[in-house]
């Protein structure tokens, strides 16, 4: 067991990630994150009001620091009387959840497609390249819109819009690891003994260049997760009354004048998520530069 | 000369199949998804008998493919449509009240040209204010790239890519307008209109831009012919201005065309619509909501081909930049 552990810190990965780690953006980012998505998961399954729950006789209340007495609400309510943090959680909850299974979406797409791509090669190759360049040229906002404003927008439809929009970048790179990979020794190595072209994308090629990307990939989960606020505050999000960031700050710049809290509370706690997973992920790419050359 | 012909002839070929790609998933889409939109222009107090002779009009009825042909003929012909909900007085038709059909709705390329104008200057706007901060901060923390300008470079990058632009928007209009009056927010009656939405957009748009320069003016900085111009006793600032700059600039460039082209086109859609902006996201936004499909599928076309432009155009200025790189 100790043996497999110190061999696994000497791997590509396990340095990467032992220089990401010596970052302190990194060690700051996970802790503001491990922090953030503990609140997220244990307080509204604990508390006893729900985040959808209203309450007249407590509208606009102000945030604790405020100078507002009642300490059950300690960063104020809305307009209809809703505990502001537990919507702010349950919003990072949905969040967190169409950011993470989007890139996952999007990256397993991208990985798949590009690494046949870089593979074979020939017109297979040609053509998904014309398909990611077409792709790219449509901003996600506009091809979010027409897609989400015209359908019905489902946490699915979110999801499946941002994963279109976001695996050409992923195709890209995949394709370009492995075409550089393709022409190495143990490609090589594995044809001559007879290893099917499927076995050796999938367990030769796939697991040497697909981390690396991966790790990258933290940066698009906060990408992702502007994009669903952006939708939500559009209206072509997820709908209410389901807390989400996009709809809480729709509904709060009614209120702007007299209750800026509405708006600022739970944007601070999607600010604060967004920048811990931007340390990990910068910290991540630059451990990734670093460990295979390059400057950052 | 030849060779910049073929050049422009090759991407322009590539980039109207692009246009004409992307032009048809969309037109594909708006029109697979349930909603007649004869429903939409003629109201809910028309006949079933009504409808059908309107669509055979207008030829709804016909193949996908025909109605894409057609539609690509009237497009060469500047014609893009009409809108199913705006007249050409500019106000909303309100819904039952139109049943004489499209003849008095504005053409979607009058709605484009009004509002395109204010886009620009809006984009334009915010362009100059990202490399006004952009390209001294950017280009002191490429210069010294261990030292604390470059740790606060990369610390304001970071936190100005966190900022969600709603989020910022909504700040900024509650700091600067509501609370200390500095300057106008929603709407647009003057210049001054464009100056918060352009800081929203110049703010994401230094994030990438700041991070992109400085280390492309570091690794400029590590080429050998920089120690070379030391030795013939160059000065450094004339060596930033003449040769590293000049070196940083093709990625820059090219990330101007992919990245920000995408980038800045689709927040301008969010901020416009944020700040109630008078443009072209505030136009197909509302067209969204009124499901106004010509207007959606004229600027979605119309951000394509622009986008196609913008990287033409950037490997057109690298190219003049830079003499080795190939058309």
């Amino acid at each position: 067991m100790e043996k497999e552990k110190a061999h696994f810190w000497h791997t590509v990965n396990g340095r990467m990630l032992s220089t990401a780690w010596k970052r302190p953006g990194f060690k700051l980012g996970l802790f503001v994150f491990v922090f953030l998505l503990l609140m997220a998961l244990i307080l509204p399954a604990l508390s006893d009001v729900s985040a959808t729950k209203i309450s007249v006789r407590e509208r606009f209340l102000p945030p604790v620091l405020m100078g507002n007495a009642n300490t059950a609400h300690l960063f104020g309510t809305d307009q209809l009387g809703r505990d502001l943090l537990l919507r702010s959680l349950v919003g990072l909850q949905n969040a967190l959840l169409i950011g993470v299974l989007a890139v996952v979406g999007m990256f397993i797409f991208g990985a798949v497609i590009g690494i046949v791509s870089g593979y074979r090669g020939g017109l297979v190759d040609t053509i998904l390249m014309r398909i990611t360049d077409a792709q790219m040229s449509i901003p996600v906002v506009i091809l979010a819109i027409t897609i989400l404003g015209v359908a019905r927008p489902t946490p699915f439809s979110v999801i499946v819009v941002l994963v279109l929009a976001g695996w050409p970048t992923y195709a890209r790179v995949a394709r370009s690891a492995a075409l550089s990979e393709s022409k190495k020794e143990y490609v090589r190595a594995a044809k001559i003994i007879g290893a099917s072209n499927l076995r050796i994308m999938a367990r030769h090629i796939a697991p040497n260049i697909l981390p690396p990307i991966a790790f990258i990939g933290v940066l698009d989960v906060a990408r992702m997760m502007i994009f669903e606020a952006i939708f939500g505050f559009i209206g072509i999000g997820i709908q209410p009354p389901t807390p989400t960031f996009g709809n809480i700050l729709a509904d709060g710049t009614k209120y702007l004048i007299n209750a800026w809290w509405i708006t600022v509370i739970p944007g601070l706690f999607l600010f604060a998520a967004l920048l811990s997973l931007n340390s990990i992920g910068n910290a991540l790419e630059k451990a990734r530069n670093d460990v295979f050359g390059g400057h950052s | 000369m030849a060779f910049f012909l073929s050049f422009m002839l090759r991407r322009l070929t590539q980039g109207l199949l692009i246009i004409l790609i992307v032009g048809f998933v969309i037109f594909a889409l708006l029109r697979i998804i349930p909603g007649d939109p004869v429903r939409i222009i003629v109201g809910p107090m028309a006949t079933e008998t009504q409808i059908e002779e309107i669509a055979k009009d207008l030829g709804l009825r016909d193949p996908l493919v025909v109605q894409f042909g057609r539609y690509l003929v009237e497009l060469s012909n500047g014609d893009m449509g009409n809108s199913f909900i705006k007249n050409k007085s500019g106000a909303n038709v309100v819904m039952g009240r139109s049943s004489e059909g499209l003849d008095n709705k504005a053409s979607v390329f009058d709605l484009i040209v009004a509002a395109a104008p204010y886009s620009i200057q809006l984009a334009g706007l915010s362009v100059v204010f990202a490399l006004m901060f952009s390209l001294p901060v950017g280009i002191a923390a490429g210069l010294r790239p261990d030292s604390w300008i470059n740790k606060i470079s990369f610390g304001i990058s970071s936190i100005f890519v966190s900022l969600p632009n709603i989020w910022l928007g909504i700040l900024l209009i509650l700091i600067l307008s509501t609370k200390l009056h500095w300057l106008p927010a929603i709407g647009y009656k003057g210049f001054s209109y464009t100056i918060l939405p352009a800081i929203v957009l110049a703010i994401e748009l230094s994030s990438v831009i700041v991070r992109a320069l400085s280390s492309s003016v570091t690794s400029a900085m590590q080429e050998t012919y920089i120690q070379a111009g030391v030795v013939r006793g160059l000065s450094v600032g004339h060596m930033i201005r003449h040769h590293v700059l000049r070196n940083a600039a093709i990625p820059m460039l090219n990330l101007f065309g992919a990245q920000l082209g995408g980038l800045l086109l689709g927040s301008i859609f969010v901020v416009e619509y944020i700040f109630n902006y008078p443009g072209l996201g505030l136009l197909t936004i509302n067209a969204v909501f009124q499901r106004d499909f010509p207007v959606i599928q004229g600027v979605a076309i119309l951000t394509t081909a622009v986008l196609v432009l913008i990287n033409i155009v950037v490997d057109l200025i690298s190219a003049s930049i830079d003499r080795r790189l190939q058309y």
